[in-house]
């Protein structure tokens, strides 16, 4: 699959970037809306927790914008994943490339999208004096290993989908629980609550809960917590693999 | 060298009889032993091999197999037994297309596909220009695909298959939708092919152009594979076969 993988690269690259733009092709702000998205969302939550539960958090706003974003790469990689197969039945029917490829680009869409609000996120974090520290090197890590769960998660859905249409409505239900499990508007670190451990078994949600530590709270990641999130990530690849090799064959005529 | 060698290739498709696509009623199906599959092989022990610079015509009537033999040859359907081995990159050319997604550009489709073929950025670029023009539509280089007619279409697919050098190439149908223009363009381009020592795997319904252009055909007949050889026996034998079975559909 790798290889693959390298020598298909420039095709990897023409679908990605093609992806992008069809996405926001026939909208008046384009791309500003991969920008816009997260900042909406952003309000929305802050006016809740901070009008309506006056939080005592510094920053909040930070720590509600990164969730949100991280939240987001994983949201849109999945979904883009999910139906990268069944929405390019020429590919898979007309012509042969190696399957990954059509879920891999589309993955790499979603790491072109998700570093744009990152670098949102910077700016909010710029323009509130936040500078980050020494510990702000975990946050490469964190990110690429993001990107190895969606890619890993988007093989299993994707070859699913393909052949169960129902994937995508089941997804949709889990990506909303994940929503409202992922610690986005929770802290992690000072909670409390009986489920806590139960909630942290959740990839997404000791994601999150690190990459504040890292970027906010200056505090050294647990190398506990960065092992636990590299090896359900790669875990996640395994199985999704597994899974994308075996209904592969089948799919020109599933499509 | 064989370029192509296909060895005892079966395929059979699963027809269910309620075409199960949500996972409740793949379930229900699972409880229900009435909602089975009806088996249907669609080829049988086909064997034959290609060499290089050799032309393999295709012939049978509809629903003989002959289109899903090229789409077992070009890898994007696998055989349910049999091997096929390949030795070259393909071009392939089924279902009237070779990919174009339709909310992309002509010249974005075009990039695409080069990409598909292993060709560099540059190397594309350089051939957008001809391509458009031999399928008569420079005019319409930044039109989405989901706007042309399927003349249109199939003009770009085939210019854009046939001007990115093949090695092998596979071609069903190609000339149905295409004028009279443009198939003596095309004509054209097979000609050039036969000097080249290109391979071409070919599927038509049109007698005349098989016998111009292959050095062997094979007839299919229900999946089955009833000869391989001579042109003009196997279009002889093609016509007797049809001539002497009634019409299935009484008009």
């Amino acid at each position: 699959m790798i290889k693959n993988l390298c020598k298909y690269r420039c095709l990897v690259k023409r679908l990605a970037v093609s992806d992008f733009n069809v996405r926001y092709k026939n909208s008046v702000l384009g791309f500003f809306w991969s920008l816009l998205d997260p900042l909406l969302m952003l309000m929305v939550l802050y006016i809740i927790f901070v009008d309506v539960y006056p939080s005592t958090q510094k920053n909040y706003h930070l720590f509600l914008l990164l969730g949100i974003v991280l939240w987001d790469f994983f949201t849109k990689g999945t979904s883009m994943g999910l139906s990268s197969i069944i929405n390019k039945p020429g590919l898979v029917r007309q012509v042969y490339i190696p399957r990954e490829i059509l879920i891999f680009s589309s993955s790499i869409t979603a790491l072109m999208m998700a570093v744009l609000e990152l670098g949102v996120f910077g700016a909010f974090m710029a323009s509130s004096g936040l500078i980050p520290t020494s510990t702000i090197i975990y946050f490469p890590f964190i990110f690429l290993n993001i990107f190895i769960l969606v890619f890993g998660t988007s093989l299993a859905l994707g070859a699913l989908n393909t052949y169960y249409r129902d994937i995508q409505y089941i997804w949709a239900v889990i990506l909303q629980a994940g929503f409202f499990a992922s610690g986005i508007f929770i802290d992690f670190s000072t909670y409390q609550g009986e489920f806590k451990n139960l909630l942290l078994l959740n990839p997404m949600a000791r994601i999150i809960l690190i990459s504040r530590e890292s970027l906010l709270y200056n505090t050294v990641v647990s190398s506990s917590d960065l092992i636990y999130c590299f090896a359900s990530s790669i875990v996640m690849l395994v199985i999704g693999y597994l899974i994308f090799i075996n209904l592969e064959p089948g799919f020109a005529e599933e499509v | 060298m064989d370029i192509i060698e296909a060895k005892n290739i079966w395929k059979n498709y699963k027809i269910p009889h309620e075409k199960k696509n949500t996972l409740f009623e793949a379930l229900y199906g699972l409880l229900d032993s009435k909602m089975g599959y009806t088996s249907f092989t669609a080829l049988q022990d086909i064997n034959f091999t290609v060499k290089k610079g050799e032309w393999l015509g295709v012939i049978g009537h509809n629903g003989s197999g002959k289109s899903t033999l090229l789409k077992i040859i070009a890898n994007t359907i696998r055989p349910t037994k049999g091997k096929i081995t390949v030795n070259g990159k393909i071009t392939s050319f089924l279902e009237l297309g070779i990919g174009f997604q339709p909310d992309l550009t002509a010249k974005e489709n075009i990039k695409i596909y080069g990409a598909i073929m292993g060709l560099s950025d540059s190397e594309v670029d350089n051939r957008i220009d001809s391509i458009l023009e031999f399928g008569g539509l420079t005019r319409f280089k930044d039109t989405k695909t989901k706007n042309f007619s399927s003349g249109m279409i199939v003009r770009l697919a085939f210019s854009t298959a046939v001007q990115i050098e093949p090695e092998i190439l596979l071609l069903d149908e190609v000339l149905a939708v295409g004028d009279l223009d443009f198939q003596r363009k095309s004509f054209e381009i097979f000609e050039g092919y036969r000097e080249m020592d290109k391979t071409v795997v070919y599927v038509s319904h049109d007698l005349s152009t098989v016998q111009r252009f292959c050095d062997k055909v094979l007839l299919l007949s229900h999946g089955e594979q009833i000869g391989i050889g001579e042109p003009s026996e196997m279009i002889q034998l093609y016509q007797s076969i049809v001539s002497s079975t009634p019409s299935q559909c009484p008009l």
